[in-house]
Formats: C-alpha cells, sequence, structure tokens
C-alpha cells in the first residue's frame, strides 16, 4: 500500500483537528497523569492559533463509550477573543470537557471480562472527517486541514472495519492523519493510519516533555513538511482482523468478490453475500499446510 | 512581481532597521512578539518554536539537519530574517556560528504562549457606548474611507468629499507615485500603477510606512507609532476603547488611521471612543507574503470581454488603466481588453504579468474555482502583444568592413568567436559585426596582424 502522494500547499495556513483521548482506564494507570497532559496539550493549542491569525483549532474528545466536541476555535464565542485568548480557551474548553467526561461516564454498561479497554477512536475519527468535508465545501478560501491524534488506549480489533474506511476516505481527500502514541505498546492503527495517509506518527519517550514534542513535529504546517525532516515510519504493523470474530490475524480466508476478511471458512460472505465453494477436505488442508511450512 | 514585494514588506524591514535597544523594548511587549512570529517565513516560525524552551545555544549544523535537501534556500532565508529583526542572536564562538533566541522575546513569547495575553486597555461597557455600528456598517464605512483615501491620492478628482490629511502630507504620500511636469495635471508613475494593482492590506503597509517615517521628523518616536500599530491589530473588530487609555502621540495618530478607514472615532456624551475596524485587525495577516485570501469581482471571457461586479470608483479606474470600459451600471463594470488599451497600459509601464496577476488574484468566485480562472487564450496574447512592443533587441555593436585578405578576416573572425562576440559576418564580403565589450580586444589583435 503506498503513502499518500504530496500535494503543494500555497501557504500555512492549517486547521488542526485534535483527537484527544479521555479514556479513564488509561489514565488511571499512565505515567502522565490527566491534568499535566491537558496543561502540555493546551499550550500546544495556543501555540496553533499564534503561529497565525487564520489558523483554526477543533478538538474532539474520544471517550470511553461516546465523542463530542469540546472546542471550535473558529465558533463565535470564541473568535472575537483574540486579546486575553488562553484564558477563554482554556476555560470553554475544560468545562465542556467536564461534561464530556459525566455524560460520558452514565453512558457505561456492564463490561464482560477480558473485554480490552478501547476508546472509541473509530467515531473521533469519523467526527473528524465530517467536519473537515464541511470546511471543504465551505468555498475555495478554507485552512488546509489535517488531524492530530492523541492516544493512549490499546487498539480495539472489533473498530478495525470502520478505522479503516475512515483511513481510506482520509487518504482519498488529501488530509494527513498524524499521530502521537502515549501508551505504553505499539499500536496497529495509528500506524496504518499515519502510513496511508502520509501523516506522521511518534511515540514519544519522555511524556514529561510531551509540550517540546508536539511543537517539534507536530506543529510543523503541511506547507513546510517538504522541507523538514520528520519521523519516518519504522516499521508498521499491518494485521488485519477478521470480520466474524474481530480477533488480529495473520493468515485467513478472503472474500474474492469484497475482500472481507474471515478467520475461520464460511458458506457465505457476510458484507456482500456471495457465496462460497466447497472447502477442501480437512486431511488435504492439512497435508497442504504441512507441505507448505518447509518451503517457507 | 519583484518590485512590489520590496514596498510591501518594507515595514518589517523598517522594524528590522530601529536599533537595538529600542527592538528589544518594542520585544517587551507580548503581542508585538506574536505580531513579528507571525510575520516570519512558515520555516523561522519552525525554528522559533523549537527553541523556544532551548536555553543553550544550538550550532548551525543541527538546525541544517532539520531540513531535507531542498530546503536550504528557504533555511537561508529563514535564518537571514531571524538574525535582522534580532530574534535570533548569533554568537561566534571558536569559529562555530550559534544561535540563541533574544532572550527578552523569548521570556515574553513564553509568557504568552502559556498564559495569554492581556491588552492594556479594556473594551467600554455598553452603558456608555449608545449605538454601536453594526459589522455591515463598519465594513462599509472602512471600505468607504480607504477609497476615498486612494482617490484623493491618485488625484483623479472622482473623490466626493476630501481626506482631513493636510496637503503636506498627502504631497508626502504621493512622493513616489505621482510626477507632475509644470502646467499639466499630475500624472501616475510606473511606480504608482504597480501600487494601484496591489492589494489592499499591501497598500496599506505602504502609505503607514510613508506615514511613520515622516512622523520621525516631526519628533515622534517610531517606535511608539509601530508598537502601537501592531497592538491595535489585536482589538476586537466593532468593540469601543475609549480615547482616555491612549497618549498624546497615539491620539494624534488615531485621527490619521480614522481617515484611512482603521478606526471610527465616535463621541458619546462625555467620552469619545475609537472602534477598530476589519481593515485595522487583518493588518497583522498580511505581514508575510501568503497568498491574499478575499473576494474578487472580476470575470474576463475567451472572447475578451471583461465584466467587474463592483460599483466602486477605484476599481473602474484600475480597470481603466488597462481595459477599455464600455458600460457602467449600477452593480457591474463592463468592459473589454482590446490591443490600444494594453498598449496605453504598456507605455504607462504596467507589465503583462502585473495585468495577469491582478486579474487572476481578483478573479470572481464562479471563475476562482476554475483552471485557470483567466482564459489561457487572454493571458496568452496579453504577453504577446507585450512582447510586440520588445520585438527588436538592441546590443552595442561595431561593425568592422575592408579587411585586406580573406586571411586577416578569418582570423579576426575566429578570435571574435573565440570571445563569444562574434554577432554577424558575411564571408563574401568580409564584413562582420563584433559586440562593443571586445571591441578593444579586437583592435589589438587587428594591430597585432598587420605587424
Amino acid at each position: 500500500m503506498a503513502s499518500a502522494p504530496s500535494k503543494l500547499y500555497a501557504d500555512d495556513v492549517s486547521l488542526v483537528v485534535v483527537l484527544l483521548d479521555t479514556n479513564p482506564f488509561f489514565w488511571s494507570s499512565s505515567s502522565l497523569s490527566f491534568s499535566q497532559f491537558l496543561s502540555h496539550v493546551l499550550a500546544f493549542l495556543n501555540a496553533i492559533l499564534t503561529l497565525n491569525q487564520l489558523n483554526q483549532v477543533v478538538v474532539i474528545a474520544t471517550g470511553y463509550n461516546s465523542c463530542d466536541y469540546v472546542f471550535d476555535s473558529s465558533s463565535d464565542l470564541n473568535r472575537s477573543f483574540e486579546n486575553g485568548r488562553m484564558p477563554v480557551m482554556c476555560s470553554s474548553l475544560l468545562q465542556k470537557l467536564e461534561e464530556f467526561l459525566i455524560k460520558d461516564e452514565q453512558l457505561s454498561k456492564e463490561e464482560p471480562e477480558g473485554k480490552v479497554k478501547s476508546s472509541l477512536f473509530s467515531g473521533s475519527l469519523s467526527m473528524a472527517l465530517c467536519y473537515i468535508q464541511r470546511v471543504f465545501r465551505s468555498g475555495a478560501l478554507h485552512p488546509h486541514p489535517r488531524i492530530l491524534c492523541l492516544q493512549g488506549s490499546p487498539d480495539g480489533p472489533e473498530q478495525y472495519v470502520a478505522i479503516m474506511n475512515a483511513i481510506f476516505s482520509a487518504q482519498r481527500s488529501s488530509v494527513p492523519i498524524d499521530s502521537c502514541y502515549l501508551g505504553s505498546q505499539n499500536s496497529a492503527f495509528l500506524q496504518q493510519a499515519s502510513y496511508i495517509t502520509g501523516g506522521v506518527h511518534h511515540k514519544p519517550q519522555n511524556l514529561d516533555g510531551l509540550f517540546q514534542y508536539l511543537m517539534t513535529i507536530f506543529a510543523t504546517d503541511l506547507h513546510s513538511r517538504s522541507f523538514i525532516h520528520l519521523p519516518k515510519p519504522v516499521g508498521v504493523d499491518f494485521r488485519a482482523s477478521c470480520f466474524c470474530h474481530k480477533n488480529t490475524i495473520d493468515m485467513g480466508y478472503i472474500c474474492s468478490v469484497c475482500l472481507s476478511i474471515f478467520c475461520k471458512h464460511h458458506k457465505k460472505c457476510s458484507t456482500c453475500g456471495s457465496v462460497f465453494g466447497q472447502a477442501q477436505s480437512e486431511a488435504a488442508s492439512a497435508s497442504d499446510k504441512k507441505r507448505k511450512t518447509p518451503e517457507t | 512581481m519583484p518590485q512590489v514585494k520590496i514596498i510591501a514588506k518594507n515595514f518589517m524591514d523598517m522594524v528590522a532597521s530601529l536599533p537595538a535597544i529600542k527592538l528589544d523594548l518594542l520585544y517587551r511587549n507580548q503581542f508585538i512578539c506574536e505580531a513579528i512570529l507571525r510575520s516570519l517565513p512558515p520555516l523561522a516560525k519552525k525554528y522559533v518554536l523549537q527553541m523556544l524552551y532551548i536555553d543553550i545555544p544550538i550550532t548551525s549544523k543541527p538546525l541544517q539537519e532539520w531540513l531535507l535537501a531542498d530546503g536550504s534556500s528557504k533555511h537561508k532565508v529563514a535564518i537571514d530574517r531571524l538574525i535582522q529583526l534580532r530574534v535570533f542572536e548569533v554568537i561566534d564562538r571558536k569559529k562555530e556560528t550559534t544561535y540563541k533566541l533574544n532572550s527578552t522575546f523569548q521570556t515574553n513569547l513564553r509568557k504568552h504562549m502559556i498564559s495569554g495575553g492581556i491588552l492594556p486597555r479594556e473594551p467600554m461597557p455598553q452603558s456608555v457606548t449608545a449605538r454601536l455600528p453594526t459589522s455591515e456598517e463598519l465594513d462599509a464605512y472602512a471600505h468607504e474611507q480607504w477609497e476615498c483615501f486612494l482617490l484623493q491620492l491618485i488625484s483623479s478628482g472622482q473623490a466626493e468629499k476630501s481626506t482631513s490629511f493636510s496637503s503636506s502630507m498627502m504631497r508626502i504620500f504621493q512622493r513616489g507615485l505621482l510626477r507632475q511636469r509644470d502646467k499639466e495635471a499630475p500624472r501616475l508613475t510606473e511606480s504608482g500603477f504597480q501600487f494601484l494593482l496591489m492589494d489592499t492590506n499591501a497598500q496599506l503597509w505602504y502609505i503607514i510606512r510613508e506615514y511613520i517615517s515622516n512622523s520621525e521628523e516631526q519628533g515622534v518616536d517610531q517606535a511608539d507609532l509601530i508598537a502601537f500599530l501592531l497592538e491595535l491589530s489585536f482589538h476586537t473588530p466593532g468593540e469601543a476603547y475609549s480615547l482616555d487609555t491612549l497618549t498624546d502621540d497615539q491620539t494624534t495618530m488615531i485621527k490619521d488611521l480614522a481617515d484611512l478607514g482603521l478606526v471610527k472615532l465616535q463621541k458619546g456624551r462625555k467620552e469619545s471612543w475609537f472602534i477598530p475596524t476589519k481593515l485595522a485587525t487583518n493588518l497583522s495577516v498580511s505581514l508575510t507574503d501568503s497568498s491574499s485570501r478575499k473576494q474578487g469581482f472580476v470575470v474576463v471571457e475567451t472572447n475578451f470581454r471583461m465584466y467587474a461586479y463592483s460599483s466602486s470608483k477605484l476599481h473602474c479606474e484600475i480597470l481603466r488603466l488597462f481595459a477599455r470600459v464600455e458600460y457602467q451600471l449600477p452593480n457591474l463594470i463592463v468592459g473589454a481588453i482590446t490591443k490600444e488599451s494594453l498598449y496605453n497600459a504598456f507605455e504607462n509601464g504596467i507589465t503583462a504579468e502585473q495585468i495577469v496577476t491582478f486579474l487572476q488574484q481578483n478573479a470572481h468566485p464562479r471563475v476562482a474555482a476554475k483552471i485557470p480562472s483567466v482564459p489561457e487564450n487572454v493571458t496568452d496574447q496579453i504577453r504577446l502583444w507585450e512582447t510586440d512592443l520588445n520585438r527588436v533587441e538592441m546590443t552595442p555593436a561595431h561593425f568592422y568592413d575592408e579587411f585586406p585578405s580573406r586571411d586577416v578576416f578569418e582570423a579576426a573572425s575566429d578570435f571574435a568567436r573565440m570571445h563569444n562576440g562574434l554577432l554577424w559576418e558575411d564571408a563574401k564580403k568580409m564584413r562582420m559585426v563584433v559586440k562593443a565589450e571586445i571591441h578593444m580586444l579586437m583592435r589589438e589583435h587587428l594591430r597585432g596582424q598587420n605587424k
């Protein structure tokens, strides 16, 4: 899969849509506290707005059960306060964030044990793309949009299909998705998203210096990216999850019509409804597998 | 249009030319730090952000390692700009140049990032300010004032009312733009035409630059005025600010700014206040070279007809510069781009590039979405008509005739060819034309041949 072709940008006016991970399960066990994290992020947002008078910032909170818009710098309330911008931005963002978290908690239901505690990344990514589409349709004079994901929660394999669809539509509309992973393992979704759309993926080694990482790497506008060295993808995890059980698999069955992935043999494709042929007999397939392994 | 760029950028050059002490004083104001940051090229902005929290000086090598190969020219431009504005301080240590952010600038920008800045004045309460104009009224007022000023500037006689600028001020503004011969009406010079074709913000900066350089002669401190202007761009348009919060110099300046359309002055029962307009708050956007982002009004068709959806006299005057205006309707100016009108423009010093750029930048939104916004046959024809006037290229040269023999002629023509100066030769009649630059060398050579 080739990464997105680079586009020519005339100036450095940007619209940054920030997807903020507010998953309580992750933040309760993280080395960086949520309030410290927020102070880094707020200073970073102020820096983006300082760089250019026409820059815009939108913040979407990615919760455990829901997502919502938390801040929009171009809304009428926020726009008239060039003077005293930081206090107004902080207070309105923090207030909305608190309301969102209360609502998110109320939506919690009983979960089965052993389920991966992931945040609703696919939801917030889709919301971001809808906002950006609206900006594209607002006329010729719009800032150049990009998405920045600040995620720490692990990947939820049940969101694979939705996230891949969102990534491909971002690639189609030339919207780079930058990602900054704050957790301890690696996130395959974020790596794939940045690789396919031409954005930057980075996992900071020292979370106390998060502000400096944000300023050095993620504050770079799209116009300057053609001149500056940014972290390159080291190795991207391209593994898929199956459509039937949402498990991550390495080898599986693929429908030849719609390319949906399954881990077990099915009689009919659940996505497009095409009927599959007869399965090979167990013995033959086992011996096939045995024959293949010495060769590989 | 290199010349236009020089004019527009001169305000920042003027800031950069202030003495170091005054510049440091300016950097104590957080809003000025923000305005300066916004005026930098994008790469320079990035460097400032990266160095914001680094206290030790950085050698130039790591800075260059941040770049890819094709960014080196932009890197040079960015570093030069930063050093000019004294944002980067150069410390030469053991033959290696190291850079450090100016400490006043650094402290204030850090404060600005973390806690934001507060202007020295607050909007006045609603109880005192009776009826504030709506944003449309304010925009219309600003637009009207600016146009009136411009029309008077080019003294076209079309201005309805005159501004309160003294005639000496107007003459200073007109210094580079108009030229007056005896007994003739003043005519626009080449730079005058270029000035008219620039966009509003660039024109504003030019006028303000002239105003500030002039104020120095009248004893007002340049740095104060610059600080006030940059601060003005951060006020909220449409809000009233009391005149009592201004110093005396600033009050004088405010009255002049009201004539330009940057602020609107209003009087209540006891107090008077000023209201910044969009022109003022957009000042800091235009400090860089970024593409102009405003609505256009001109539609150019492939049959060379031009339709401009505007009722402004200024636009009509500008279009008259290079097109033949046929009808003027209440909201529409109809014209055609003809060979005669273009020859007229070329004689006045306007280049085809300027005309094409003007048409492209001011294209009506309906056609701006198309590629190209101005039909190619029109742009090609404008350029062709321009080269028509430059059909003959002149090179100073000397003509050599009556060579004594063929050998001398051939030796001379080889000599000229070696020195890259042979323009034309006729071997049969033994004549040749050689560039003037190597005429002396040819003479030496021929004298040497004769001996």
